[in-house]
């Protein structure tokens, strides 16, 4: 198992790299490669999104409105740039890319800022609020095309394998760079933070940096995943990114149980499941799949998370499978160094509000309703 | 003139939003959760009442409430209950699952028809007909019959809340399992039923809230819900969640803000963003919402 | 250190296949229409979410065409089938269905119901010379390639239209448009109205809503309640509920002045409880109870039931796919083209487009001011014989759901 969960990244290279090769000899079918885009760009959506919930431990509702920032600046500077280099010219992707993660970059970090006052509830609030906020400001702006949506530079077509590429190169860059800050000593004061800010504070470590730094890191991929997305649509429009979109990313997310290749299985997963009903329920039997989605994502986050569930879980998994099938004997202990089980230890979400009329009620237990709250999660 | 005017329909639009509030405000303090469903809680009330408005309006009412009751204890006993003591997260997203399910449910059974029930037209025909449209004017100050009863609710539940929360038996209980589930359960509360009835309140003010809706004359539609529900959920945040009074300041700033936003045709397209920013200040100046608790916090 | 230079290595790998890729490039076109037994027509639109009534209009529309060609025997012998898939209203879900249709067989489209998702979609049809005929994508730019034509008014044409209609029937009136800032389609027309309505008639006073705003109207009702023409280049359901907002504060002889959206606002809303005038600009009246357009609404409720939803988006479709077929009759009859089952959808595009810039192809259908016979004639050649650049030249017609009429 260990094997699997360290070397799954390398899996997925492998499995791309046979793709891209098949693809150069014999030539994919456009749909195979626009599923491929889709996943790529579900998967650093996912990662980056797993960087601040799964990492940093806040809720963030508003993945979706950097992902925008991304498509609109990196299609802007693409078109700009697309007039006198060319859309498909090396340096046109470059800055687009460059561009856009960065103006995203700048995005997280002034939505880190409230990050530092605010939590649990109140942040999630407050990025879904930035995601709207994003969305309304672009869908009105006549540099970026207002409502009709801004034309991107055409790399749509035949000559679609270039979006492709860059697409694999960035989820290589997103796996490689988010992987090595988790595993560095930033990652753990990261994850420290996450586990009890205020004990972190007391060792010492700089909680507004490296609040700061998990989310601007978060934001850079998510703007390069829009600046990809610019690149697979010839016209972006500002609703596409709306809070639906970034509940959607979160689904991945929670349901790969916030880790990163968790996220990664549920990206390709979900996406497939979801691009699979709309191919196939199509006409009169369209609100089926709506239906069967819903219905399977409630039935999934039960069965992973419900406590009474527990014992029949242990049972019956993929690890006990993996196990039963290869004869393989459970060592806990062997999975110890991996950074990526620190996953175990669920997101906070801090409640710190009761009930209130604003009428002063007995001050009974005034502080335990944190303890009390907090402490299934210990 | 036209400021009093726009004042006044602000307190409209607040009102609605102060009204689906309470709701989230109540399930949130107790349950501990951000239920995405409240606002598809208003579009099944909404049907409700296109399905028995033929009856009678009052029927329609009345059976808008008790069945959106009957579904919030429905949904909590089948999609949360199972989750709790989970991940807060994976309530969440259970949460939106069954936003998701209800609203293509609504699709399946409903199909895609629009529908402007109006149950408000129904009780008072006459009021409502000619010559007056249900406005009532004192001189040159003119109020809307629908605006002064959505205030005179939401003012009431508001009042009505905090007196049962406060006076009765099963309110104090809801502060206590509120405050510390496990010291609850100790001192002899019943925290499951605790939190049905509250998902029963809740789900009821939700219905209420879309039956106050339906006498603005909003469209019934599969996805109405979403939006009010997160723009309640706002306004919760801004008043301060969990608390009651809070809820319903809140619903009210953001009606106001809303309408005075919509008042000037080159600002009017932001008006969302100007929302938005106004709840990101808010919680800049005072991190808990305006009447929100400040709580310390242990190691 | 391992990982890294695993990694490298790989990249440069992956890189090496790329550049293998983009080198050898796509061999050859492939007609993945080989295998049909009937000639398959492909349309992406709404099935679920907010705009679904216009989509299933549209699917069921499409669907009863089919169905009357078929019985009818068809195209010589040959028969037509319909795939349609859910985009949602949302052009992020085009790049799936696009795919999934042509992959499947698609030889000709019905394009995009809305204007937001074809806006992507003519790119993916240009890039694969597929032809579409869009029943209701009302954009300016979605007929911007030469293999993509409209059956509706496009917004420019809508709004210029209707400013027109003002200049005549309005002078001296106070005027106030109302309009849904995030949709293009309100946004389009209402620009191109403003535009061409000048200073014709004073100052337009203007109230917006967008997505987030559209449950309540009241102070845009406030806003407009002096006014007494209202421009209102929305859909029914936001009409319908200013309409009702508006009761006993818009002036009572007021009258909303509407474009296609709002055909249909008198099966959505009951119009005898307003004493305000109703009347739209559109090409399609479902309430229509002569000549054609009342034998293709016979028919649909006849299949469909009374519940389906039933606008003019679902005409315009049932008019796009006979001019499709009539369009292949008149190339094999005129320009001796051949037609078959297995046709590539490259090929039949090269047909049509010949046919639909002909002047001398004139399409009768349901849609458009009707003729005596009880069908209007459509064409997609100006007055001169020129092409259109696949807008549509039809009449359009005022329809009058209340009060005044207005020509």
């Amino acid at each position: 198992m260990t094997f699997v969960k360290r070397y799954l990244s390398l899996a997925i290279i492998g499995t791309f790299t046979v793709i891209m090769a098949i693809m150069g000899f014999v030539g994919l079918p456009f749909s195979t490669v626009e599923l491929l885009e889709k996943i790529a760009i579900a998967i650093i959506l996912a990662v980056s999104l797993n960087m601040v919930v799964g990492f940093l431990g806040e809720l963030s509702l508003g993945h979706a409105g950097f992902m925008c920032v991304g498509a609109y600046v990196g299609g802007k500077v693409a078109v700009l740039l697309s007039q006198s280099l060319g859309g498909t010219h090396i340096v046109t992707v470059i800055l687009a890319l460059v561009l856009g993660g960065s103006v995203a970059a700048g995005c997280g970090f002034i939505v880190g800022l409230p990050a530092l006052r605010l939590r649990g509830d109140y942040l999630a609030i407050v990025t879904l609020a930035f995601g709207e906020i994003v969305k309304n400001i672009f869908e009105n702006v006549q540099f970026f095309g207002g409502q009709t949506g801004l034309r991107s530079p055409q790399f749509i077509g035949k000559n679609r394998f270039i979006v492709f590429i860059i697409g694999f190169v960035l989820v290589l860059l997103t796996l490689f760079v988010i992987q090595n800050v988790v595993r560095s000593k930033h990652g753990r004061a990261i994850t420290a933070i996450r586990d009890n800010e205020i004990a972190a504070k007391s060792m010492g470590i700089n909680v507004t940096k490296y609040k700061l730094m998990g989310f601007v890191i978060s934001a850079v991929f998510a703007g390069l995943a829009g600046a990809l997305y610019s690149f697979t649509q010839s016209n972006i429009q500002a609703q596409t990114f709306d809070y639906n979109y970034s509940i959607e990313i979160l689904v991945i997310v929670v349901l790969g149980g916030m880790t990163i290749n968790g996220s990664i299985i549920s990206a390709v997963l979900i996406t497939f499941l979801n691009i699979f009903l709309q191919k196939n329920l199509g006409g009169s039997f369209a609100i089926a799949k709506d239906i069967i989605y819903a219905v399977v994502l409630i039935l999934l986050v039960i069965y992973r998370n419900a406590p009474a569930l527990k014992s029949f879980r242990e049972k019956y998994n993929f690890q006990a499978l993996w196990r039963k099938i290869f004869k393989r004997k459970h060592n806990p202990a062997k999975v110890k160094d991996d950074a990526a089980r620190w996953d175990v230890v669920p997101t906070k979400i801090e409640m710190n509000e009761v009930l209130s009329t604003d009428v002063v009620i007995d001050k009974t237990g005034d502080n335990s309703a944190d303890v009390g709250e907090r402490g299934g999660n210990k | 003139m036209e400021f009093l005017n726009t004042f006044i329909n602000g307190l409209s639009v607040g009102g609605v939003y102060a009204m689906i509030a309470l709701g989230y405000t109540m399930v949130y303090g107790i349950a501990k959760m951000l239920n995405f469903a409240h606002g598809d809680i208003i579009m099944v009330g909404a049907y409700m009442i296109v399905l028995f408005l033929p009856i009678n309006p009052i029927v329609a009412i009345i059976a808008a409430i008790v069945l959106c009751a009957l579904l919030g204890i429905f949904i909590e006993k089948i999609a949360y209950k199972p989750l709790r003591g989970a991940s807060p997260l994976a309530v969440l997203i259970t949460a939106i699952g069954v936003s998701y399910l209800l609203q293509s449910l609504a699709q399946a059974i409903a199909g895609p028809t629009t529908y402007h029930p109006n149950p408000l037209e129904k009780l008072f025909p006459k009021f409502m007909g000619e010559p007056t449209y249900g406005i009532i004017k004192i001189g040159a100050f003119q109020i809307k019959l629908s605006t002064l009863i959505t205030l005179i609710c939401v003012a009431l539940v508001m009042i009505g809340l905090t007196l049962f929360v406060k006076k009765t038996k099963i309110g104090r209980a809801m502060v206590a399992v509120s405050e510390d589930k496990g010291a609850a359960q100790l001192m002899g509360i019943n925290v499951n039923n605790i939190i049905m009835i509250t998902f029963a309140i809740g789900s009821s003010l939700a219905a209420l809230a879309s039956v106050l809706t339906t006498f603005e004359s909003a469209s019934v539609e599969t996805t109405m819900g979403s939006l009010p529900g997160i723009k309640a959920f706002t306004a919760a945040v801004i008043g301060g969640i969990g608390s009651i009074p809070g809820a319903m300041i809140g619903g009210i700033i953001l009606g106001l803000v809303e309408c005075f936003a919509q008042a000037f045709p080159r600002i009017a397209p932001y008006t969302v963003a100007i929302e938005f920013s106004l709840l990101i200040i808010v919680l800049l100046v005072k991190p808990t919402g305006i009447l929100g608790k400040k709580r310390r916090e242990k190691v | 250190m391992k990982l890294r230079k695993i990694l490298a290595l790989v990249l440069v790998m992956a890189l090496c296949f790329g550049m293998v890729a983009v080198l050898s490039s796509c061999g050859g076109e492939k007609n993945y229409a080989e295998n049909n037994e009937k000639i398959k027509i492909g349309i992406s639109g709404p099935l679920t979410g907010g705009a679904a009534k216009y989509g299933i209009a549209v699917e069921n529309s499409a669907k009863l065409a089919v169905k009357e060609i078929n019985a009818a025997g068809g195209l010589n012998g040959i028969m037509f089938e319909v795939e349609m898939l859910d985009d949602k209203h949302d052009a992020n879900n085009i790049s799936t269905n696009y795919a999934s249709l042509y992959e499947g067989g698609m030889q000709v489209s019905l394009g995009t119901v809305t204007t937001k998702p074809g806006l992507e979609f003519k790119g993916y049809a240009q890039a694969d010379n597929v032809f579409f005929l869009t029943p209701s994508a009302t954009g300016d730019d979605i007929p911007e390639y030469s293999n993509g034509y409209q059956m509706c008014f496009a917004d420019s044409d809508q709004g210029t239209v209707s400013a027109g209609v003002f200049k005549d029937e309005f002078q001296g009136k106070k005027i106030g448009v109302f309009f849904k800032a995030d949709d293009d389609y309100s946004v389009g027309i209402k620009n191109n109205f403003v535009k061409a309505l000048g200073n014709a008639l004073g100052e337009v006073k203007m109230a917006s809503f967008t997505e987030a705003t559209k449950s309540s109207f009241t102070q845009q009702v406030s806003e407009l309640k002096d006014c007494d023409v209202i421009f209102m280049p929305i859909y029914t359901e936001p009409a319908a509920l200013f309409m009702q907002q508006g009761k006993g504060i818009i002036k009572a002889d007021a009258i909303y002045y509407g474009c296609d959206g709002l055909d249909g606002i008198d099966a959505e809303f009951d119009v005898s409880t307003i004493t305000q005038g109703i009347s739209y600009l559109s090409h399609f009246n479902s309430g229509a109870t002569e000549g054609a357009a009342k034998t293709y609404i016979d028919a649909y409720v006849k299949e469909y039931g009374e519940s389906a939803p039933l606008n003019q988006f679902g005409a315009a479709a049932y008019d796009c796919v006979y001019a499709i077929v009539d369009a292949m009759k008149y190339a094999i009859e005129n320009n001796g083209a051949e037609i078959t089952v297995t046709i590539s959808a490259s090929d039949l595009c090269n047909i049509l487009t010949a046919v639909f810039n002909d002047k001398n192809f004139v399409f009768e259908g349901i849609t458009g001011a009707p003729g005596e016979n009880g069908k209007s004639t459509i064409k997609w050649t100006d007055a001169e014989g020129n092409a259109t650049n696949g807008h549509v030249n039809k009449t359009p017609v005022s329809y009058t759901v209340k009060g005044v009429t207005v020509k």
